[in-house]
């Protein structure tokens, strides 16, 4: 649940990773302290085993020199700690501090090599007392070597012919035992305090790393929250995407583009609602009319009847507008789906004109059809599409015009479908809006009173479900040409298509 | 003819009442769906009119019960739901027709009587009204003992009017019936069409038989007949 916000999962990484930073840190030092202080313990044990080797090989024999060292530095250092014993060559203890025997016997000690060397070979090893203290213990031998004179003595008696035997050489192995138990209690309080520093690091990094992250979160925060300030009757605010951190700068510009097409959709819903309402005014106030009228005295039974009638025209009127609404709404659900067959369009433009034939003559507009090809639509739209363009050709075609429907197959296997006239036109500034349902070109002049403006709404609709397009070219006084644009729809696209033309 | 009509809305139950019992039909309306049902199954009725949104039991339901208890009773469907849908199920659960609210009055009756003469019945080669005759094979058409030049559809219109006579007929079945324009269309050209057909049928001749019936559309018959 954490996990699946972003905050979330920006704390934990941060504090992970401050908390996996301060582990490496607080290990690190703690190891430098350690190495620290193993290097001091073993410098002060090779220092002491120097300092006895020194005093060792000036005197050999004199034992005092050694144990009165041995006092000094024992009451000079009384706060570290330490023992040493002197053991001759055969490994009898010749002096020690005392006690020394009752804690660390000899033979606990590492056997250093037998060299004579100063050099001190790394042999220190810990040990821990029955009674849990801790040592550091270390043995060295040192060598008297024999005195210049003596040497030169020697060789004059041996040059002499005196018989000399083997020079003895005097050996003492020092054992030193450090108690380093200081150095533990050191390393125990600093282990604890890094543990602590550990534990508050970790509270400390997770404490961060929510701030941090919220942090770095807020801009989205406030873009939520500008988001949440528009409402339906503020869509033509913007959340301006110049204010924001980069990153968010694409997220802001696709949101103000959604809020463009947004309040283009509502524009439109709300002027649609608009002319809606402004639609059914009409005959509905004829209908409340007449019957007010109607009602106000005693009439005739034709007076009676003709109302009848007349709001009969009207209801008619309001259900053809019901059933128009809900074809186009029916239309624009996407899972609407038209049952396609292969017709003769020539055939269907035909039937059209034939249909229309009796109001063209009434008119003197001569409609022709012309060209030949093969469609693929659903029947009933397609003639209704050609049907509602051919009525307004003839609405604004006076006397004498022409109007010519054509067919023809393009080069890209479309169908191109056009509807021409010789009619008044229609100004070029109407013409975006013109397939906008209840759009008239002429809302001023009502002299042309069919209709409810939703024809040509109708034809784009049936175009956009048919995946074709509508076009439109006009030309005041010249006449206008409507063009349906049929895309080619193979069989398998479409299904069952009956492959007789109808 | 005995019509069963299950409507739960009281004014169009009325005047389905009204107007089909003017029209010659014997009514019995309901506004319960298990009364319907009910009625249905015991009674002996020609026709079922069906409303789809009924409190209770549905219409969907009723049908579904008309139908398991092995009644074959035609039924009509009335509705103001029209999607593709609706109509297949309805169609689906044995339905014979479907209309949509709202509907004309004639719509309905052109409906009923496609419905229960859909048993074939012999149409007359040559029909007769008045002084006027029609020839329906030869496509020819004479009033008076003179004939009429008809162009091919003025004489389709003539004939739908003639079968049907005394029937009115909406401007949109005249459409979809003459032109095979199956959809419903602001345009005037039923009336202009009607307006010539009267210059060559009626015109010459005192006696009118292609009369309006304002907006509901248009009847022939021969009026004096009627009345007599």
């Amino acid at each position: 649940m954490f996990w699946s916000s972003i905050t979330g999962r920006l704390t934990i990484l941060y504090t992970l990773s401050a908390f996996g930073m301060l582990v490496l840190s607080t290990v690190f030092l703690y190891r430098v302290l350690i190495s620290g202080l193993e290097t001091e313990d073993n410098e002060f044990i090779d220092d002491k085993i120097h300092v006895l080797q020194d005093i060792f090989q000036k005197n050999p024999n004199n034992i005092e020199d050694l144990a009165e060292e041995m006092k000094w530095e024992r009451t000079a250092l009384d706060s570290s700690p330490y023992y040493i014993r002197v053991l001759d060559q055969s490994g009898h203890t010749l002096i020690e501090t005392s006690g020394m025997s009752g804690i660390i016997a000899p033979s606990l000690f590492p056997v250093p090599d037998l060299i004579g060397s100063v050099n001190l070979s790394k042999n220190e090893i810990k040990w821990r007392s029955p009674k849990g203290k801790p040592y550091l213990l270390k043995a060295a031998w040192a060598e008297v070597v024999p005195l210049q004179d003596e040497r030169e003595q020697r060789e004059t008696l041996g040059r002499l012919g005196f018989e000399v035997g083997s020079l003895q050489r005097e050996r003492r192995l020092f054992q030193i035992a450090l108690d380093v138990s200081d150095d533990e209690a050191l390393i125990a309080v600093y282990r604890r305090r890094l543990l602590i520093v550990l534990l508050l690091g970790i509270l400390f990094s997770a404490a961060a790393g929510i701030v941090v992250a919220r942090r770095g979160m807020r801009p989205l925060k406030e873009v939520t929250r500008v988001v949440q300030r528009i409402t339906a009757t503020q869509l033509h605010e913007r959340i301006s995407p110049t204010r924001w951190p980069k990153e968010l700068i694409a997220l802001a510009t696709a949101f103000d583009d959604m809020l463009n097409r947004l309040e283009n959709s509502f524009n439109q819903l709300s002027q649609f609602s608009a002319d809606l309402a402004h639609e059914l005014r009409t005959p509905i106030n004829n209908l409340m009319g007449e019957a007010e009228v109607a009602l106000s005295r005693t009439r005739t039974l034709d007076e009676y009847r003709h109302v009848l009638e007349s709001s009969l025209e009207e209801y008619g009127r309001l259900s053809r507008m019901i059933d128009s609404l809900l074809f186009l709404a029916r239309a624009e659900s996407r899972d609407t789906q038209i049952k396609r067959s292969l017709l003769n369009a020539f055939k269907e433009i035909k039937a059209v004109q034939e249909f229309y034939e009796s109001v063209a003559e009434e008119q003197g507009v001569e409609v022709t059809c012309q060209g030949n090809a093969l469609l693929n639509v659903d029947p009933i739209l397609f003639r209704r599409a050609v049907s509602n363009l051919l009525s307004n050709a003839l609405q604004y075609t006076p006397r004498g015009g022409k109007v010519t429907l054509s067919v023809k197959q393009t080069d890209d296997e479309c169908v191109e479908v056009s509807v021409s006239d010789t009619g008044s036109g229609i100004d070029p500034e109407h013409l975006p809006k013109i397939f906008d349902r209840f759009y008239r070109a002429d809302r001023a002049r009502s002299q042309h009173p069919q209709g409810a403006g939703l024809g040509l709404a109708i034809v784009k609709s049936i175009m956009d479900l048919h995946g074709g397009t509508v076009a439109i070219k006009s030309e005041p006084d010249k006449g206008t040409t409507v063009t349906l644009r049929f895309p080619y729809a193979s069989d398998e696209q479409t299904g069952d298509v009956s492959l007789e033309p109808k | 003819m005995h019509v069963l009509i299950i409507e739960d809305d009281k004014k169009t139950a009325a005047y389905l009442s009204k107007g089909l019992s003017e029209s010659g039909f014997i009514v019995d309306a309901t506004d319960k769906s298990d009364e319907g049902l009910h009625l249905a199954r015991t009674g002996d009725y020609d026709l079922v009119i069906l409303d789809v949104m009924l409190p209770g039991r549905d219409g969907w339901s009723v049908i579904a019960e008309i139908r398991r208890s092995g009644k074959q009773t035609p039924v009509l469907f009335l509705t103001a739901r029209d999607s593709v849908q609706d109509r297949v199920k309805g169609l689906e659960l044995g339905a014979d027709d479907y209309l949509v609210k709202p509907f004309a009055f004639s719509e309905l009756l052109a409906r009923i009587h496609s419905i229960l003469r859909r048993s074939p019945v012999r149409q007359p080669e040559i029909l007769r009204i008045a002084d006027l005759e029609i020839d329906l094979l030869r496509h020819r058409a004479m009033r008076g003992g003179k004939p009429l030049d008809l162009t091919p559809k003025e004489f389709a219109l003539l004939s739908l009017l003639a079968r049907r006579k005394g029937e009115v007929l909406s401007r949109t079945l005249i459409a979809e019936q003459v032109w095979d324009m199956n959809f419903d269309s602001d345009t005037n050209v039923v009336d202009v069409a009607v307006r010539r057909l009267r210059r060559k049928v009626d015109d010459p001749f005192e006696k009118k038989l292609v009369h309006t019936v304002r907006g509901v559309g248009y009847v022939l018959e021969d009026h004096q007949e009627q009345k007599g």
